[in-house]
């Protein structure tokens, strides 16, 4: 197992080096960019995108005034690493966040962090002030001449607010729904002005690179997933937690088995959600699959946030396809007709199947339908990858569904 | 200019242009619902999404902007299921009762989601109606909300913000409990809103619509002992015919006032009269603050949208807002006094009725400042609604004219209407008062037509008089700020609704850029028609004052024509 991110926990500052900050503070701000491209560091959020294309994007950007946002709004169901991460390593993703101001030019910043999470609150909250008591956040950090002021927002419980559009809208004290784009963050963002947006696990990967160096970092992964990740495993497995993996070393079937040591009760394994209750489930016997962004890709599924869920036999699928569709119904902001109406009639759909006790062919189809124009017309991530659960239950189980949705 | 190609046809297109835009120039129809062309984009409905070559997700043509070699395919199979898909969830939500209450709906003639219908080719109804449950918002005194009917596109929140500057509406809750309300849910009569009525223009199903009072007209025609007067104003003649599949501009005055009188009112008078009456009081009043130096500018206050506006946002100019009532208001006072004494008819037993291009004066009717000068208040809606149930013919009816003594007008009443009417008629009237000369060139151009706000200065007698006219209360709430930082005018015209009375919240739907366009020339077309043309000419008028009245702002003037204005909490 790896450990780059998941190292001891790190509270006090005299115990903390900001390695890679007084390395960046001295050297070329371009070639840190090319560093986290060479790196080919993918945002850890869910989207995947690099996140070194949109350091230099916002580097390129021309305005009086930047911003960075660390998003800490971490809500997708099953998720928890980037909590570790905050609860264990505030201090690096601290150092995140003033490098990716640095390299950009900005001198102001916030981090949004869940409102649930009461204790990272609390930490950071400490972080900020003791880093503005030793020079680390204010004018001339560290005797640079870089400034950098940096705000701690406390979300109000929306899952939308992940979605970093919605997320600029809300600081701004707007109902958060997502932006249309383009602009992109990167070109008009927060007040209007260039905005860089990264997850709490890209930034403190970043740092990560740049203590170890690329080719060391490099030296880790896939072709195409480079270094390590973490996953929040969760779900009916014995031993659920944070894990550092470095990618392509394990398959799904090794992490639940060996990491997760097995599934509760020996019970049998049904099937994984690899990334978060936004991606398609992988029944078990798709699982013997490495974990990188492209073998679970090619698998139909997605590494999305890093949320792996273990659900086994015995489970009834209509309750749990209810549920997680509840749970979208609940969070769509209510701006777009797919996702707001869309999720509604599916719950509704289901709520009736488990009344009956099982799907009719009729609800297949009209689920079909609307996982369909959800996907394909909703104004944002959240609906377009609402209903991912429900679809590939439905397209796995089918069968079982008619018949019952439970054994 | 670039091009690409949408369904296989080569588009030139600026740079700039939407999706939806460039479609249009080559007679492509995309289907929109929250989309509006004086609103900003929204993207929700979806229902314009168009396939682009080399995209998994389908884009939404009112908010993508085209660029070169896009491949285009607005109407592909995918595109249209989706659309039907989409179609079938908005009905689902739409309240549509198994009652055929569809039927009985404010816009069972001009709704929106029945042409979108056509246009997706919507050929089932898989879902069923959702009820949402909610209780109707009856606190204005002017505008019903039915939130169940509701689909919350967001066209009314935009058009209160953005076009009238406003902003009494927002999004409440998320996901399936987000509604549309008012600040804190109270209810549109205990907000800031003006009762202006554009959001019933911009909503695309029944969801708003004004205050009816048609059923209590029909019963007060019924009793034989009330005698039922009714007043029509300006812009209601140019606008009645749209409701009987007619051009919008076309006049049809004569015919209005014979419809009246086949419904039954007992007599049939214009607000053109009580009009002229305004501009004499008026035009009296800023003469005198001429002479006395002030308060300038002095502000017109004939819209009632207006007058709750600056009651809310900017009370401390209530000075100088003129203290003449409205024509609408006017004509109620004259009628239950000086007609009622001259015909001996009971003033308890006669009942006003106006006929208004607005939904706001249904609110300035019922303010206590105004001693029910008028008891009822119909839109140009609610009257093509009366005269379709008696089986009334209109356009087929013979002309007849308004009854005498409160029915004769001049050219400069009936401008009234229009954005910049009131004041060219002020114009029209101040100039031979001050002067003693008569006015040769009658036009004031520099005040008419759609633009926003518009400025002119006028020579009256070796004064030049500055003028300012603004029409949309975001434009007018421009034209205030301007005004607060210190530019000076004496005279300033202010309407609530885009373009003037003809683009009332009360008038047929739709209402956009090009029926307002057509109204406004259909106005000035009945003012260059008439004989007389300045308000101080209007012979009715005169023998009020000779016989009544006394002189313009005289005592009994002051008593029956002026009235005051409060303070309003924000």
């Amino acid at each position: 197992m790896a450990n780059f991110l998941k190292d001891e926990k790190i509270i006090d500052l005299e115990n903390y080096e900001f390695q890679a900050l007084n390395k960046v503070l001295n050297s070329s701000a371009l070639d840190l960019i090319n560093d986290i491209k060479k790196a080919d560091l993918k945002g850890r959020g869910g989207a995947g995108f690099p996140a070194g294309v949109k350091w230099e994007l916002a580097r390129n950007e021309n305005a009086d005034k930047k911003y960075v946002v660390c998003n800490a709004d971490e809500g997708e169901p099953g998720t928890f690493k980037d909590r570790y991460l905050l609860e264990n390593s505030p201090w690096k993703v601290l150092e995140g966040i003033l490098i990716s101001a640095y390299v950009i030019g900005a001198q102001k910043g916030y981090i949004y962090i869940r409102g649930e999470y009461s204790k990272p609150i609390k930490i950071f909250k400490k972080i900020i002030k003791a880093a503005e008591n030793n020079n680390l956040l204010g004018e001339n950090i560290l005797g640079s001449n870089f400034d950098f002021e940096l705000t701690l927002i406390k979300g109000a419980g929306a899952y939308i607010c992940g979605d970093e559009t919605s997320l600029l809208n809300s600081i701004e004290g707007r109902r958060p729904r997502s932006r249309i784009k383009p602009p992109y963050p990167i070109q008009s963002g927060l007040y209007r002005k260039p905005t860089l947006v990264n997850n709490v696990e890209t930034l403190a990967t970043a740092v990560e690179v740049i203590n170890n160096g690329v080719e060391k970092y490099n030296a880790l992964g896939t072709k195409e997933s480079n270094g390590t990740k973490l996953i929040s495993l969760s779900g009916q497995i014995n031993e659920p937690g944070v894990y550092e993996i470095e990618f392509g070393s394990v398959t799904i079937k090794e992490i639940i088995e060996k990491l997760g040591k097995g599934v509760i009760n020996n019970r049998e394994l049904k099937f994984v959600v690899p990334g978060g209750v936004s991606t398609s489930i992988l029944p078990r016997e798709k699982l013997d699959i490495l974990y990188s962004y492209e073998d679970v890709s090619d698998a139909g599924s997605s590494t999305g946030s890093g949320a792996m869920i273990a659900i086994a036999e015995g489970n009834n699928l209509i309750d749990l396809m209810l549920n997680v569709a509840e749970f979208f119904m609940s969070e769509t902001c209510g701006t777009c007709f797919p996702c707001r109406e869309g999720i509604r009639q599916v719950c509704y759909l289901l709520e009736n199947a488990k009344q009956r006790g099982h799907l009719t062919n009729r609800d297949i189809e009209l689920i079909t339908d609307l996982s369909q124009t959800t996907y394909l017309a909703a104004r944002c991530g959240l609906g377009q990858t609402s209903l991912n659960f429900v679809t590939s239950i439905l397209d796995n189980y089918q069968e079982e569904l008619l018949q019952g949705g439970g054994r | 200019m670039a091009t690409t190609i949408i369904d296989g046809q080569q588009v030139d297109f600026e740079a700039g242009d939407t999706i939806l835009e460039a479609a249009k120039k080559v007679q492509i129809k995309i289907p929109t619902l929250c989309h509006a062309e004086d609103l900003s984009v929204y993207g929700g409905c979806r229902l314009c999404v168009v396939e682009i070559e080399g995209e998994s997700l389908l884009k939404p043509a009112c908010a993508t902007e085209i660029t070169e070699d896009m491949k285009i395919r607005t109407h592909s199979p995918k595109v249209r299921e989706v659309r039907r898909n989409l179609f079938e969830l908005i009905v689902a939500s739409h309240d549509i009762s198994c009652r055929l209450n569809c039927l009985t709906c404010s816009r069972n003639q001009s709704c929106e989601l029945r042409e979108i219908a056509a246009d997706v080719g919507a050929h089932e109804m898989r879902f069923d109606p959702i009820d949402k449950g909610y209780d109707n918002d009856c606190s204005s005194a002017s505008i019903v909300r039915e939130p169940n009917k509701c689909i919350t596109c967001g066209r009314c929140i935009r058009k209160c913000e953005e076009v009238q500057g406003v902003g009494i509406f927002t999004m409440a809750n998320r996901g399936p409990s987000t509604f549309l309300t008012t600040f804190g849910d109270k209810g549109m009569g205990n907000v800031e809103c003006t009762n202006c009525g554009q959001c019933i223009h911009a909503c695309p199903t029944g969801a708003l619509h004004e205050v009816y009072h048609y059923d209590r007209v029909w019963d007060m025609i019924k009793e034989e002992d009330k005698f039922v007067v009714v007043q029509t104003a300006p812009a209601v003649r140019v606008a009645l015919a749209e409701l009987f599949d007619q051009e919008p501009g076309t006049i049809i005055t004569g015919q209005m006032v014979s419809a009246l009188k086949r419904l039954g009112f007992d007599r049939v008078f214009d607000t053109n009269f009580a009009a002229d009456l305004t501009i004499m009081e008026e035009g009296t009043e800023l003469i005198s603050r001429i002479n006395d130096g002030g308060p300038f500018p002095m502000f017109t206050s004939c819209s009632p949208g207006w007058i709750k506006y600056i009651e809310h946002f900017y009370p401390e100019y209530l000075d100088n807002l003129s203290s003449c009532k409205s024509p609408q208001q006017m004509f109620g006072a004259v009628a239950k006094s000086y007609y009622a004494e001259q015909h001996g008819i009971d003033k308890d037993n006669m009942v006003v009725v106006s006929i208004m291009p607005c939904t706001a004066k249904k609110f300035e009717a019922g303010r206590t400042e105004m001693d029910e000068d008028v008891d009822f208040v119909l839109t140009t809606r609610e009257l093509g609604r009366m005269i379709k149930e008696a089986g009334i013919d209109l356009a087929d009816l013979s002309a007849e004219s308004y009854d005498p003594m409160m029915g004769e007008s001049t050219g400069a009443a009936n401008i009234f209407g229009s954005s910049g009417g009131v004041m060219e008629a002020a114009l029209r009237t101040a100039y031979e008062l001050i002067t003693e000369e008569e006015l040769e060139k009658l036009d004031f151009k520099a005040v008419r037509g759609k633009t926003g706000i518009k400025e002119a200065e006028v020579e009256i007698g070796g004064l030049t008089v500055k003028a300012a006219v603004a029409s949309g209360l975001a434009n007018v709430g421009e034209l205030m700020e301007k005004i607060k930082a210190g530019e000076q005018y004496h005279f300033v015209e202010l309407m609530a609704c885009p373009g003037g009375c003809i683009g009332g919240g009360g008038q047929p739907i739709p209402t956009n850029k090009e029926t307002v366009e057509n109204r406004m020339e259909a106005i000035y077309e009945i003012d260059a028609d008439k004989k007389l043309r300045k308000s101080h000419q209007n012979k009715e008028v005169q023998k009020l004052y000779e016989n009544y009245l006394e002189k313009p702002n005289s005592h009994l003037a002051h008593k029956l024509l002026h009235t005051s204005y409060v303070k309003r909490e924000n």
